[in-house]
């Protein structure tokens, strides 16, 4: 049980919202047990082996990638994070790069990765490397972005003066939950890129599997009548069947 | 053939679908509607097992595994539906909430148990069959579950106090690493570490000058 909910701690909460898949999937994708005692005993407590510590990195937990980077037996050195209160940075924020050899530089986030306290900005604080290299073929070589940390790499752009300013959360008259630039209190809106999931880009543009899905019209109809009876009475009397056996005088203990 | 999935979906590297049921979108729903999406998720995850098991067997890789979990937690769903509007009816009708009742008792070692208890067609005293609680039998009092509960409890309180020295030093680490950090974030992530005692102590000091 222990080492269940320690868990589910470690997986972000926007890691499982751009993953579009149900947690505890994401949970059994990831997770490594090597022995489970078996269940329904009472001389067995519930207790398991299991891969305590992972190594987050760009790679996301429910991916080959993931798992071959934490293969059984590897262990890593442990990575101190810190903790940074509520999450303000979102896909397709514009961010100005404090760090590094693209500081000054504005862009926008393309990846979170909260597990580390990450964010990658399109196009900056890239390195280049080599792929595909082989004895009679050079390479190619290709620029990528280093992941940039939220509280010392990368700080929100204000939207009136365009310059990196400290965020806040705050609550509208309307109860609102918003992000202000403490600078000059002006809203910075949450970008619509932040919905965006590996299956779509917004949620209008989700394409239905016709075979598999329910249609949406179907799903938001309201067919729900109040009636004063438990649901099998109310099956019962939508099947036709008629029960009038009173039961026998029962005893729980 | 509803034990397969459709013929066109065999060679399929990838069938993608919705989300899952939400409650909210079950709680507007008939009790029939409920009794017939019931059936319909129940035959779907049917199909999923079989396809997974002859995946299995022919060696190849499931697609979309996520699509049990998805349906799993759709069922789930309308069981606590269907359970919320059957409590709604007991409360409204006899005051109490038609589940199975639930007994906190304490069991063959001593520890506390949720008991979840059955249905008899005898009361309890002329049950002779019925196993009298271990209280009855005395075996709660005895000097073998009075020295497997002290031992219990020594290892229960030997990890608490494991996790309270893990987080003191993880804090002191932090407080080491980032000393700019934002002590409130670190204070609700950490509510039973004593914060201005791991700043006083020598873990805590970076390979840097002090600022005073």
């Amino acid at each position: 049980m222990r080492i269940y909910s320690y868990l589910c701690k470690k997986v972000g909460d926007l890691t499982v919202k751009y993953s579009n898949l149900p947690e505890s999937y994401i949970k059994r994708s990831y997770e490594q047990v090597y022995w489970r005692n078996p269940k329904g005993y009472p001389q067995y407590p519930a207790a398991q082996i299991a891969r305590k510590k992972f190594r987050f990195t760009t790679n996301r937990p429910w991916t080959l990638q993931f798992a071959r980077q934490n293969e059984r037996g590897t262990l890593r050195k442990k990575v101190f994070l810190e903790p940074v209160g509520e999450w303000k940075f979102f896909k397709g924020d514009r961010v100005e790069v404090m760090v590094g050899k693209d500081k000054g530089k504005q862009g926008l986030i393309c990846q979170v990765i909260q597990e580390r306290n990450w964010v990658i900005v399109e196009g900056l604080n890239t390195h280049y490397r080599v792929v595909g290299k082989e004895k009679d073929f050079p390479g190619i070589t290709i620029q990528s972005e280093a992941p940039l940390l939220v509280t010392t790499g990368v700080k929100l752009v204000d939207p009136e003066t365009l310059k990196a300013t400290e965020v806040e959360w705050r609550f509208t008259e309307e109860g609102e939950k918003v992000r202000v630039s403490t600078v000059t209190g002006r809203i910075i809106p949450i970008p619509k890129a932040a919905e965006e999931t590996v299956d779509y880009k917004s949620k209008e543009l989700y394409v239905e599997n016709e075979a598999k899905d329910t249609a949406a019209s179907d799903v938001t109809k309201i067919t729900f009548q109040p009636k004063l009876c438990t649901f099998e009475m109310d099956i019962m009397e939508s099947m036709g069947i008629k029960e009038d056996r009173v039961p026998a005088k029962s005893y729980w203990y | 053939m509803e034990f397969f999935d459709e013929k066109k979906n065999w060679n399929e590297n990838n069938i993608k679908v919705g989300r899952s049921w939400k409650l909210d979108e079950l709680r507007i729903k008939s009790n029939t509607d409920l009794h017939k999406l019931w059936y319909v998720l129940l035959k779907e995850r049917n199909m999923l097992y079989t396809m997974e098991h002859e995946c299995n067997d022919q060696v190849k890789l499931f697609p979309n595994p996520e699509r049990i979990d998805k349906v799993e937690e759709s069922m789930k769903h309308i069981e606590t539906v269907v359970r919320e509007r059957n409590v709604a009816y007991y409360q409204l009708e006899t005051g109490e909430t038609g589940e199975r009742p639930v007994e906190e008792v304490v069991n063959l070692f001593g520890l506390p148990e949720n008991y979840s208890q059955k249905e008899y067609f005898l009361p309890k005293f002329m049950n002779t069959r019925w196993i009298k609680t271990y209280l009855d039998h005395g075996y709660i009092n005895s000097v073998a579950v009075k020295k497997f509960y002290r031992l219990y409890k020594e290892k229960q309180h030997n990890e608490e106090r494991k996790a309270r020295n893990r987080d003191f030093n993880h804090v002191q680490h932090l407080l080491k690493r980032f000393p700019d950090m934002d002590m409130d974030a670190l204070k609700a992530e950490y509510p039973n570490v004593d914060i201005e005692k791991a700043k006083r102590s020598k873990k805590a000091r970076g390979h840097y000058m002090p600022k005073y």
